[in-house]
């Protein structure tokens, strides 16, 4: 009997049912991600399929053009960013099964259309193909619904494409700067363009903005979502080229995914780990557990948990994921915010920066540093069970914890107020963002040890930094949406500091900032111990993956 | 007299399953003890809850007589633990891992140093070697699992399949230090599935099925003169093969 791509979409049904199966509360997780997808099936529908009402073309140009490429990019960069991939089938499973590599690639891509993101995608631009049968009649519709469903596959071969090289290449030490290089490069790309689209705005002139959208028609990006559009304007001879451009497209990205995932299946994962530098094997080993850096920590209890951390967070593929992501976005959402609040494009009238908005994302870099201590148990997985068998008290695992993280955290909370600073020409600012920085970054890691004692969920043991296991993307995007909400009310004083008494936090806002976040933190590490002493067992139990 | 190890009443169920249901064990001081038991019998999880790993439904568990649950740091003190499957920090190397466990116990950094690199030896793992114990092989995984559990000189050893998937020149090691760990006065509870091991090694033997001891003793006791493969089989209850299926093989 053949294997079809069905087998691998029953079997993907089966194992997400099992992990359903008695489990309440994923479950419960799972029909909040139902609700998640149906909204935006709902919203995205009406915000395409409203298009067909307008009076002229350009609303079709618009929404088809940047909503379009607006779908794909964020089926480019959302997993890579915030949730994960669904690896509910590993690749690695299917390495000994007489599997060539065409069904198998036919096979997964089948299993990763069968889920709620690709189903919520495909209803919200379904809205296109109503607009376009509105406007230009059943054949425009027609066509532009088999541009929707053209659309969905190539986000969906775009995604698993990239996430899977991306993960192969964080896996190899000699490349995994090249990846870094990579994310930055994708971030930078997205600041014109939001720069661009945010000029555009202001100046209102819908002519720029469809040609932006046009020109985008012709790129991957957009070229799914534009068939109707070119059927309503009598353009009949794009409809071709442009489902010719969509083809390419998602067989080029199904064969680059077919070389990487050959690559996952055979395991290359454990070859090129991190070493640290070259040295002497004549040190010793209580020496050599210690990073260069750190040589100077005391050779005791906490020093060696700050050390494993502080190895850690660097030899795990998936820490390091996570701080490299902190890094770009940490550094280029703050430079977007405050340079396009500024209006600097275009010649538009310059406004000057404003304290309120420079805080404000001070407040959000150092939010986002918490929320990678969420989940902090679970990349240890049963390794975990060392600490406990030596009885290491629960406040002393959590400040080395917090210490190992925020040895990397703390130099990039450092240099972002101050290249930010800098870019305003605003120096004088920059201790007062480095206060802001700290209260905010303080209270997300207080905030976050509670979040990784009580809901630390276990990871898959693959070397893909970026899979979660079925459900579990959706406990980590809720916990980690909660922790921030939390870390935002905490940092409400810092608002409302540097809004009502402006002229204080300049001077005042560094050592206020640091004393509050410090607090924050002295009091988290004490209350969650004190709840870690006690949930030991049941801590591992939750972080150790099911077999 | 104090035993080394006693478990009086340990249960667990997982939702609907009874994976341990009531274990009363008393392993004496000095004794080299074989927990046997097919796969799924529960020998995992009764040694998670004697060593403090997993708290269970009901019952206590005591370690020279300090009870895990209620004195843990009394208990972990005399213990040495090695968790079958559970990963170590394995993105270290053999000496980092040995002097990461030392230091988390709190002992002073050059006992850690010195014994470390003994066992390195003692146990062919190359105190220079800097390959990650995630590339290590599963013979080599089980000797730095065991080296962490001997580091700190524990009075009692709870090894979970120390065994399983090694290779016989390091099983043969294992067993040898084993064997000096004990004659020195120290006691050693193991899991396994494999007899002659058992057989070979072992002063006392319990048989664990389907979460229940069915017979614990010494060896000679439990035995009564047939092969341990027998007893084992007949306790547990197995099938035997009759000739006639399987015909086509
Ligand atoms: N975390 C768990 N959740 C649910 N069932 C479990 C869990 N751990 C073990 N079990 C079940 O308990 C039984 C005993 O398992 P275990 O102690 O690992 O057996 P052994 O080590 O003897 O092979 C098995 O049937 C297993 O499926
Ligand atoms: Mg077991």
């Amino acid at each position: 009997m053949a294997v079809t791509p069905w087998h691998f979409v029953g079997l993907k049904l089966r194992v997400m049912r099992n992990g359903l199966r008695g489990q309440r509360w994923r479950i419960a997780l799972f029909v909040i991600g139902l609700f998640f997808g149906a909204w935006f099936s709902v919203i995205g529908f009406v915000l395409f399929s409203a298009t067909g009402f307008a009076r002229t073309d350009t609303s079709l140009v618009l929404v088809g053009g940047l909503g379009g490429a607006a779908v794909v990019v964020g089926w480019l960069l959302m997993p890579l960013v915030f949730f994960g991939v669904d690896e509910t089938l590993d690749p690695a499973r299917f390495a000994l099964l007489p599997l060539d590599r065409r069904t198998l690639v036919s096979g997964m891509f089948a299993a990763a259309l069968a889920g709620v993101p690709a189903f919520a995608t495909l209803a919200a631009t379904s809205g296109l193909a109503v607009a376009a049968l509105l406007r230009g009649g059943p054949v425009a519709g027609a066509l532009q619904a088999v541009g929707v469903v053209a659309g969905l596959l190539l986000c969906v071969s775009l995604s698993r494409a990239t996430t899977s090289a991306f993960s192969a290449m964080l896996r190899s030490r000699r490349v995994r700067d090249l990846a870094a290089i990579l994310l930055a490069v994708l971030a930078a790309l997205l600041g014109p363009l939001q720069i661009g689209l945010l000029a555009a705005a202001r100046t209102a002139d819908w002519n720029v903005l469809a040609g932006v959208a046009r020109v985008l028609g012709w790129t991957p990006l957009a070229a799914a979502y534009t068939l109707g559009l070119d059927v309503v304007e009598g353009r009949w001879w794009a409809v071709p080229l442009k489902l010719l451009i969509v083809a390419g497209t998602i067989a080029a990205l199904l064969w680059w995914w077919s070389v990487t995932l050959e690559n996952a299946m055979v395991g290359t994962a454990t070859t090129t780990s991190g070493r640290g530098t070259r040295e002497t094997p004549h040190t010793s080993p209580t020496t050599r557990l210690y990073p260069v850096l750190l040589r100077g920590l005391p050779r005791s209890r906490s020093g060696a948990l700050v050390a494993l951390q502080v190895r850690y967070w660097w030899r795990d593929t998936r820490r390091r994921a996570n701080l490299i992501t902190f890094a770009v976005v940490g550094m280029f959402v703050p430079l977007m915010v405050n340079i396009g609040s500024r209006g600097l494009i275009e010649g538009s009238a310059a406004i000057p920066p404003s304290l309120t908005t420079v805080s404000a994302s001070m407040v959000f870099v150092g939010v986002l540093g918490g929320v990678g201590l969420a989940n902090q148990f679970g990349y240890d997985g049963t390794a975990y069970s060392a600490n406990i068998i030596a009885g290491v008290p629960g406040a002393a695992e959590l400040r080395a914890r917090v210490a190992g993280f925020s040895f990397y955290l703390g130099p990039l909370i450092l240099v972002i107020p101050v290249a930010l600073a800098l870019v305003l020409h605003r120096p004088g600012w920059i201790p007062s963002m480095w206060g802001a920085a700290a209260a905010a970054y303080g209270c997300g890691v207080a905030i976050n040890l509670f979040v990784s004692v009580l809901g630390a969920f276990s990871l898959p043991e693959t070397t893909n930094p970026f899979a979660v296991n079925t459900g579990a993307g959706v406990t980590k995007s809720l916990f980690s949406f909660a922790a921030m909400l939390c870390t935002l009310l905490l940092s409400v004083p810092v608002f409302a500091m540097s809004t009502l008494a402006e002229e204080t936090w300049v001077w005042a806002g560094l050592p206020a900032g640091v004393l509050y976040g410090g607090t924050a933190l002295w009091l988290g590490t004490r209350f969650a111990g004190r709840l870690l002493d006690r949930r030991m067992p049941e801590l591992l139990s939750a972080i150790t993956p099911r077999r | 007299m104090t035993f080394a190890l006693a478990l009086h009443g340990l249960a667990k169920r997982f939702a609907d399953k009874v994976a341990v249901g009531g274990v009363d064990l008393e392993v004496p001081t000095g004794s080299f003890y074989g927990l046997l038991g097919p796969n799924g019998a529960g020998k995992t999880t009764t040694l998670s809850m004697a060593v403090g790993l997993l708290r269970p439904d009901a019952g206590t568990a005591t370690v020279l007589g300090h009870d895990v649950w209620t004195d843990p740091l009394a208990a972990k003190r005399m213990l040495g633990v090695m968790p079958d499957g559970a990963r170590l920090f394995d993105r270290l190397t053999g000496a980092e891992l040995l002097a990461c466990h030392g230091l988390l116990r709190g002992m002073p950094a050059a006992v850690v140093d010195q014994r470390a690199r003994e066992l390195l030896d003692v146990l062919a793992l190359g105190d220079a070697d800097r390959t990650l114990v995630v590339d290590y092989s599963a013979g080599m995984k089980k000797k730095i699992g065991l080296a962490c559990a001997l580091l700190h000189a524990p009075k009692m050893l709870v090894l979970d399949e120390p065994f399983e998937a090694v290779d016989p020149v390091s099983a043969a090691l294992i067993r040898d230090i084993l064997q000096r760990y004990v004659a020195s006065g120290n006691t050693v509870i193991f899991s396994s599935h494999v007899m002659e091991v058992v057989e070979r090694i072992c002063t006392h033997v319990a048989i664990l099925a389907q979460g229940r001891i069915l017979t614990a003793g010494t060896i000679a006791d439990v035995r009564a003169g047939r092969s341990l493969e027998d007893v084992f089989v007949q306790v547990v209850g197995g099938r035997t093969a009759t000739g006639q299926e399987l015909a086509w093989l």
